[in-house]
């Protein structure tokens, strides 16, 4: 077990002799845009361990806490998530104090119902892998439409024909992908702290037992859906088979059929039985994770 | 790479990305911007150079609004006040956005207007070249109202009744909600069953019906207070314009000969200030114009199925009290009369707003619990309350004929008996 704690990265940092000056800033009412952008940009060092630290208080007292590099990475990626919605918001509480108003940006995260997406099984590389990308999916459209590929191994074309899109908005589904291509991927990667050397960790593991590494994704991944579906709310009930049906046929719903589809692997099923059952020009989608874009 | 040393370069990696900002987007200025509220997707702005907006109102307090590329990089927001309303303009790649947000004793709304930049200050400034000095960057101001008011003719508006939407699919995964008394005390005791149970969902839609029709005849007033206050509130600013601009022309007249530079100065400063004001009134107007429209549509649709319903339960609930023969040949009307819904709002909201349909299992002898709740899944259904061994399942209406649906039921494999009522 290695423990690294905010304070042990800090003195690494020589940042020591500036901090308590910095900190005292921070406490100050900023009055402008200007001076709140200036004051937190040369303390974000600071307040990047403080919302970590906050959220690791916050795992220890839910009893989810322990002391490894997985769960470090976690409290560091969500105070990054706090820091970056406190960068932006934070503009339009000026005046006020940015040391506070990031407490309590960070409290309120907090007292939410299931504030992050929680599990021993997400903390193991897999699990960071896959959660990553389901994440990213509730915020990025690239990801999202990147999750057909990731999970079952569509192509764009493929994606098309599965979701019944129409001309238009074909050309938007290459650029996601072309996006993500290019750059989406690496930053999710780099985002969630999964190294090199644990890409092709996961690449062995599914080369030497393929179904029971795709059976343990399947596992995980239907666990990280469920939780990020629930990121837009509009798109997030699962329809009967008749609903699917009727959308289909009817040809509406595109929105709701590339959120919803790429975030549930039972109604993935009933949508391509609905459009592919008898002819099968595509195969029934089944969770072969792809760790490369 | 040790673990110690993998994690100072991960927290880094954080760093250093959180000060890269918005310049972490590799989207161009032509893609569309997602909105958030309270960090849950709500819509989509189409990009494009094209003015857009979007509306919506939520049945939640309102924590924060943010704009997102669609490679996921956070662009902008705004948190919402307690009370009241805030507003911003982001600016992005080329375009700006204009962000509002407004919290009430219940709910909240945002609205989100893109605005796109140039072209129209272009000309607007040539208007002014009069009065302010032609090498002035922006802003350009005294724009004729009539002008403005073209371009936001060009608003597109989509307007997202999020809270109606997100109440009905809560409401129709409720349990609580009973089939309603009445039909037990008014069906004659000797109808048939199908003809009972297509009764009892007649009611059940006329009740859901009636529920929307009042929630939109709220909103809609709720909807023209807010545009009358509005319109006050923009007759105002536009006396102070007229006022302002008169005195600063006065007082620059006197100053011709010296300080023109300070007063043209002045003039746009509060002239810009005053416009800014004005412009996001008119833009308010005009999704609230939009809102209202599509309200008062809605309204009529809502009414007229309304009306629709009732004719046809009132005709159902004649046949049903004459009926003497058992099993009718008649298709059933509750299910296909399901109207105002989906299709032409479906594209922002497909969520379908059909009541659920309750029925009641026995399971075989020896039926694993595992086996039950897979079988319901599958139907994508709901499990309600176990009395005497039978299991309630609520699921969407099923579509073919009650027979042959109940036909189906019983020849699962783990099903022993079901029936359609207590
Ligand atoms: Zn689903
Ligand atoms: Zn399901």
């Amino acid at each position: 077990m290695i423990g690294i704690g905010a304070q042990h990265m800090l003195s690494g940092d020589h940042a020591m002799p500036d901090r308590t000056t910095t900190l005292g800033r921070l406490e100050e009412v900023v009055s402008t845009v200007e001076d709140f952008d200036r004051v937190v940009l040369q303390a974000l060092p600071i307040l990047l361990d403080r919302a970590a630290g906050y959220t690791k208080r916050f795992l220890r007292e839910t009893g989810q806490w322990s002391d490894d590099v997985a769960h470090e990475k976690f409290v560091l990626r969500w105070g990054a998530e706090y820091l970056e919605q406190f960068l932006v918001s934070g503009r339009s509480e000026v005046p006020c104090r940015p040391l506070f108003l990031l407490d309590s940006i960070v409290a309120k995260q907090h007292s939410r119902p299931e504030p992050f997406c929680y599990h021993s099984d997400l903390l193991t590389p897999l699990g960071r892998f896959l959660d990553g990308l389901v994440g990213r999916a509730a915020i990025s459209r690239d990801a999202l439409i990147a999750l057909y590929h990731h999970c079952y191994g569509l192509g764009p074309g493929q994606i098309i024909t599965v979701l019944g899109l129409n001309g238009s908005e074909s050309p938007r589904i290459y650029k996601n992908f072309q996006r993500w291509r290019d750059s989406g991927w690496k930053r999710t990667i780099e985002d969630m702290g999964i190294t090199e050397t644990e890409l092709h960790g996961l690449n062995e593991q599914q080369h030497r037992q393929r179904q029971r590494f795709n059976g343990e994704a399947e596992r995980i991944l239907r666990f990280a859906q469920a939780h990020y579906r629930k990121s837009e709310p509009d798109h997030y009930p699962c329809l009967s088979r008749h609903q699917w049906e009727d959308m289909f046929q009817q040809g509406y719903g595109i929105e709701y059929r590339i959120w919803h589809l790429a975030l549930c692997l039972d109604c993935l099923h009933t949508a391509w039985d609905v459009g592919f059952g008898g002819a099968s020009a595509i195969e029934k989608p089944r969770v072969t994770l792809q760790m490369q874009p | 790479m040790g673990p110690e040393q993998d994690l100072v370069e991960y927290r880094e990696r954080l760093l250093n990305s959180m000060k890269a900002g918005v310049r972490r987007s590799t989207c161009g200025a032509s893609d569309a911007i997602q909105v958030f509220v309270n960090q849950r997707r709500v819509g989509l702005l189409a990009g494009a150079g094209a003015e857009a907006a979007l509306q919506v109102q939520t049945d939640a307090r309102i924590e924060n609004v943010q704009l997102r590329s669609e490679d996921g990089v956070l662009l902008g927001g705004l948190s919402a006040p307690e009370y009241g309303f805030r507003t911003t303009r982001i600016s992005l790649l080329r375009d700006t956005m204009e962000l509002r947000v407004q919290n009430y004793a219940q709910g909240g709304s945002v609205s989100a207007v893109f605005i796109p930049a140039p072209s129209l200050w272009h000309r607007a400034r040539r208007a002014l070249a009069g009065v302010a000095d032609a090498a002035v960057p922006r802003p350009a101001t005294g724009v004729a109202p009539g002008m403005r008011i073209v371009a936001f003719t060009q608003v597109l508006l989509a307007v997202a009744l999020v809270g109606l939407v997100t109440d009905r699919t809560t409401g129709w995964m409720t349990p609580v909600r009973s089939p309603l008394p009445v039909t037990q005390t008014e069906a004659p005791w000797a109808a048939p069953l199908a003809e009972v149970t297509k009764l009892e969902q007649q009611l059940v839609d006329l009740s859901r019906m009636q529920a929307k029709a009042v929630d939109t005849i709220q909103a809609q007033q709720q909807g023209m207070a807010q545009l009358q206050r509005t319109m006050v509130k923009l007759l105002s600013t536009q006396e102070t314009v007229a006022s302002s601009v008169l005195t600063v022309k006065q007082e620059m007249e006197q100053r011709r000969k010296g300080a023109t530079r300070d007063a043209d100065h002045l003039t746009r400063v509060i002239m810009s200030k005053a416009h800014s004001a004005q412009e996001q009134l008119e833009a308010e107007i005009h999704s609230l114009t939009v809102a209202n429209d599509q309200l008062a549509r809605e309204r009529a649709q809502l009414e007229q199925s309304n009306q629709e319903l009732k004719k046809r339960l009132k005709s159902t609930g004649m046949e049903v009290s004459k009926a003497p023969v058992p099993d009718r040949e008649k298709p059933l009307v509750a299910q296909q009369s399901e109207p105002a819904s989906p299709p032409q709002m479906a594209e922002a909201r497909p969520v379908p707003q059909q009541p659920p349909f309750l029925f009641w299992v026995t399971f075989s002898d020896g039926t694993s619990q595992d086996s039950i709740d897979r079988w319901v899944h599958d139907m994508h259904g709901r499990k309600g309350a176990l009395s005497e061994g039978w299991q309630a399942v609520e699921i969407g209406p099923p579509t073919e004929p009650m027979d042959r649906f109940l036909d189906q039921i019983k020849q699962t494999k783990i099903v022993k008996a079901v029936r359609v009522s207590r």
